[in-house]
């Protein structure tokens, strides 16, 4: 923390603490109080609307059009984009590169976004005041805070003639997705499902189900992460609900398994998007995981670690491609954005990260990698390649997808609420 | 020239006032405001609505948290007052010409930021980490055996971090000790222990009460030690602040809660000072000081 | 009792009472021994980092395991994407964070330390609470001022707030050497004829100036580490302690490490500046 308080005197210390609320100070006291709570309403009312709306009306095409500016900041994920070492060992985005050979414009990356909630609360202040939130392109997960942005027109409304890549290449789940008919306001940027990743040589057999991850016999005490913000749907599936549909009694079903999975003491404690360290380091055993975490960290890693789909189901979601409102460069935003559905770009992409990509060219094109660094040599990593083109999380089969379900969607003040009082105690318990 | 030597600290007070009314008294005066708000982010907003019934919500709620925040910084405090009065002692009393250095020595590692020291504990205890890992291999600690994500790791973390504050206040009270005065004790025939416990010990408690506060307080608040190294039954008041504030966003109630851990600080404080009575210790000490 | 007993010696001819073994056991074992232990203690993890920040880590991403030593992370200390604006960041804000703080704290210090004035309690209870106020709740307070104003958070509310929480620090600090200050000396310069403005410069400045120094280099390792409150008022910023703590959810890279120990080297350098200063200042 913060070190040296410094040479504190103790006596004035004594003298500070002292100070005691005599009767004539008390009314001085309050005098402040009240004068600094009147000056609180008062800035209350001149400032914006804490919270309010401004929705943004500007069409489209007029947003997204003209000349794209020179730089583009693009907030991402950790872990969420292609990544190399060019020969004096600067770390460095091949694809963002590219990015900037074509068309001359400077990325701006970040991979700032952990959390869609923490995320979520450092730009609203700003989208409310109609601020330049400081982003051009940000990535949000179907979901509570995906809706809240494109419901508030906080987001721009994209321009679909700008899209060729798009409308040439992406796959038919990230064309006109349930909470974003028409891709009105996004693209899908990867997918993924949430299921179960597990240190083999650390648990007792083969992990397969959601109730392994509360018998102590199988992972033992105090040795699983369970994700906080998937948890709610995912019990849910593998208890047989479908979220989409599900309401309050379902929530306490969830919540009443996740109760007993407490008590069983196999929880170590209930991650963010953090679990992936631990789990590496082996103070996890086994947790809910992310598929391409896992198997970066089992494929070119070289971890004994193991991804597995549960009996029950596991839940589906989509990273999607944002434009907030006040942007400085909306058409540089657009055309990054359409950029990243040319099946080369998706390729580099998705050898590195290993997620669902929205471009199912890209297999084809990953095992051609595969085949020419066989050719080459290359066995190592031709054979990681290999195994990503031919992996069935990257690449899911129509029967893999049919297991597969979206969360909750339909999220207004009320069920949000009703849904934190649920499930929240667990993870603050 | 008299009126006008008058106004003289007001002058040099005024732009460290205006800063402090800015951003820190202002600030917390709003809390008060946004705590008594309602509504929500997800549809337009919060409104001012005298909404007292934030404060019973997350009364109801979080008291677990509320009391175990408590009781892990009092045994923080505890704790690293055990640790820091031996050390502080030594050098304040005998270490000579070596004061400012060990001082130095001691407050150096607090330079790097805390968020890298506290990650590096993590790795040092974790479960298979360069402590616990060859415990285990040569079968002195079962394999289930843990540290990380203990209430032990967390209370050991928060005193870690906080013992410069315990120390720094203790060491002033203590060098300011007339050492003359154990000198005279001995000289009447007082042993070591009763020279300790009847001249320096009550002549620190100045700075055993500051340290307490300075420890005490802020440690309460903390939720970056029970994120790092804690555990479910770890959650801490703070976390449920930080957690409120910027993943639920639920700017109320946290608002709520921020109120309600500086009104128990606040009360505490007050309490201690009064039960300590430390005024006569320092009448007597009052050259010394 | 006592009437019998050796009349005690008078108070300015003391010297050293007997030790006996115990007492030597003690302050010259013991003692010294448990102090030394508690300083390698609390370095700890900074001899881990330090260590580690020379690990061959196969993954850019710091491991507990010791893969073996390699000086390409100091070769490439700039080179994580994110991780050196972070840095800058960090760096451009704490130096104009704390040269505003200590000039404000300074007078506020001065002010503290040698009048006395109406409103000198309850500013103390101010200056008290500033210092021990838990960090979450005025991270909060902050953001919740700046969110109900409508200003961005950004730059600018890092550094105003890191000034609000510095000040204080930098008060006591200066008070503290104030009040130990002679006030003869002042007045013997203004007998001199010197004006009250330039024997504040030519005398008590200089006498205060190990103070100020100590509360500038405060000052700016408060800003340099802050995490709590600049995780709140930051909004798109990012500093190195952000940054570092949204790295380690998905691995710390060990840039980390080499650029914690160059901090902690130059911390140790301006210590020990500081230090060697005040010995000079003293003796003069």
């Amino acid at each position: 923390m913060d070190d040296d308080r410094s040479m504190l005197d103790p006596v004035a210390m004594q003298r500070a603490l002292r100070y005691r609320l005599t009767r004539r100070n008390l009314l001085r006291n309050t005098g402040i109080g009240v004068a600094g709570f009147s000056l609180a309403s008062l800035l209350a009312a001149c400032g914006s609307d804490e919270g309010g709306t401004t929705g943004q009306s500007a069409a489209p095409q007029d947003v997204f059009s003209g000349e794209p500016r020179d730089t583009l900041n693009f907030a991402n994920w950790p872990a969420y984009m292609d990544q190399a070492k060019d020969k004096d060992g600067n770390v460095f985005h091949p694809s963002l590169r590219a990015f900037q050979q074509r068309t001359g414009i400077e990325v701006n990356y970040q991979d700032v976004i952990n959390d869609n909630a923490e995320f979520f609360g450092k730009i609203q202040p700003l989208l409310a005041g109609g601020d330049d939130p400081g982003w051009d392109v940000i990535v949000i997960t179907n979901g509570r805070y995906f809706t809240t942005l494109t419901q508030n027109g906080w987001v721009y409304e994209l321009d679909p003639s700008k899209r060729p890549n798009f409308d040439a290449n992406a796959a038919s789940w990230a064309k006109d997705p349930f909470y974003d008919p028409g891709n009105k306001f996004g693209m899908a940027w990867q997918s993924g499902i949430t299921g179960i990743g597990f240190n083999t040589e650390q648990v007792n057999g083969e992990i397969t189900k959601m109730d392994d991850l509360a018998n102590p016999d199988k992972v033992g005490t105090s040795s699983v992460g369970m994700l906080e913000g998937d948890m709610p749907d995912w019990v849910m599936i593998n208890l047989g609900i479908d979220p989409v549909t599900s309401g309050p009694d379902a929530w306490r079903e969830a919540a009443a398994w996740l109760k007993m999975q407490q008590e069983s003491g196999t929880v170590r404690a209930y991650y963010g998007n953090d679990y992936l360290p631990d789990l590496q380091e082996g103070n996890l055993n086994a947790a809910m995981a992310w598929s391409g975490d896992v198997l970066y960290s089992a494929i070119w890693l070289g971890l004994d670690m193991q991804y597995v789909f549960p009996e029950g189901g596991a839940l589906l979601w989509i990273d999607n491609m944002l434009v907030p409102a006040g942007a400085q460069n909306p058409v540089g935003a657009a055309e990054i954005m359409d950029f990243y559905y040319n099946p080369d770009i998706a390729t580099m992409l998705t050898e590195w990260i290993l997620y669902m990509s929205p471009v199912p060219a890209t297999q084809e094109l990953i095992q051609k990698d595969a085949d020419k660094n066989f050719d080459q040599g290359y066995k190592g990593y031709a054979s990681k390649l290999q195994a990503t083109a031919e992996n069935e999380f990257l690449y899911p089969s129509e029967e893999f997808l049919g297991r597969t379900t979206f969360g909750f969607g339909d999220w207004t003040d009320e069920s949000a609420e009703e849904w934190d009082a649920i499930f929240l105690p667990i993870s603050q318990g | 020239m008299g009126a006008r030597r008058r106004l003289v600290p007001y002058y040099l007070l005024a732009p460290g006032a205006l800063f402090l009314l800015v951003f820190f008294l202002i600030p917390l005066g709003l809390m008060l405001f946004t705590s008594l708000e309602s509504g929500g982010l997800l549809s337009g907003g919060f409104r001012f609505s005298w909404a007292f019934e934030n404060y019973t919500d997350v009364l109801g709620q979080y008291q677990v948290q509320f009391v175990r925040s408590i009781v892990y910084s009092i045994i923080v405090t505890i704790a690293a007052l055990l640790l820091a009065y031996p050390m502080t002692y030594w050098i304040a009393f005998y270490a000579g010409k070596w004061k400012s250095s060990l001082l130095l020595l001691i407050l150096v590692p607090f330079f790097v930021s805390f968020v890298i020291r506290t990650i590096q504990w993590k790795f040092i205890l974790g479960d298979h980490g360069p402590i616990l890992g060859p415990l285990k291999d040569i079968g002195l600690l079962p394999q289930g055996f843990r540290v990380l994500a203990t209430p032990f790791a967390v209370v050991a973390g928060i005193t870690y971090n906080f013992l410069p504050f315990t120390a720094l206040p203790l060491y002033v009270a203590l060098e300011r000790i007339d050492k003359r005065l154990v000198e005279a004790a001995k000289d009447l025939y007082a042993s070591r222990w009763e020279a300790f416990r009847k001249v320096v010990w009550p002549l620190s408690l100045p700075g055993v009460f500051a340290a307490f506060l300075l420890t005490f307080v802020p440690a309460t608040g903390d939720y970056v030690n029970a994120t790092l190294l804690g555990g479910p039954g770890t959650t801490m008041i703070g976390n449920i602040i930080q957690e409120k504030f910027l993943v639920e966003l639920d700017y109320p109630e946290a608002a709520a809660l921020s109120v309600i851990l500086m009104i128990v600080m606040l009360v505490l404080a007050t309490v201690y000072a009064r039960i300590l009575g430390t005024e006569d210790v320092q009448r007597v000490a009052g050259a010394g000081a | 009792m006592s009437t019998v007993a050796a009349p005690p010696k008078a108070i300015p001819e003391l010297g050293p009472a007997p030790l006996n073994r115990s007492r030597k056991r003690w302050t010259r074992f013991i003692l010294p021994t448990y102090t030394i232990a508690m300083i390698v203690y609390l370095a700890s993890p900074i001899f881990v980092m330090i260590l580690y920040g020379f690990n061959d880590v196969p993954f850019d991403r710091q491991t507990a395991k010791f893969w073996g030593f390699t000086l390409d992370w100091w070769k490439n200390v700039f080179n994580v994407p994110g991780l050196y604006p972070a840095f800058k960041n960090s760096l451009k804000i704490a130096p104009i964070a704390a040269a505003f703080s200590t000039m404000i704290g300074t007078l506020f210090g001065l002010a503290l330390g040698r009048y006395r004035f109406r409103g000198l309690q309850p500013v103390d209870f101010i200056i008290f609470l500033a210092i021990a106020v838990p960090e979450i709740v005025l991270g909060a307070s902050l953001l919740s001022m700046f969110v109900l104003v409508g200003v961005s958070t950004g730059y600018a509310t890092i550094i105003l707030s890191h000034i609000g929480f510095s000040i204080a620090f930098v008060a006591v600090t200066v008070r503290a050497r104030v009040q130990g200050l002679d006030r003869n000396l002042e007045d013997a310069a203004q007998d001199l004829f010197a004006s009250p403005v330039s024997a504040f410069f030519k005398v008590t400045l200089p006498l205060i100036a190990p103070a100020i120094l100590a509360g500038f280099l405060l000052a700016f390792v408060l800003s340099l580490d802050d995490f709590v409150i600049t995780n709140f008022v930051a909004g798109p910023v990012l500093t190195f302690p952000l940054w570092v703590y949204g790295a380690q959810r998905i691995g710390v890279p060990p840039q980390v490490n080499v650029m914690g120990t160059l901090l902690f080297a130059a911390g140790i350098l301006a210590a020990v500046a500081s230090v060697l200063a005040q010995r000079r200042r003293s003796r003069a």
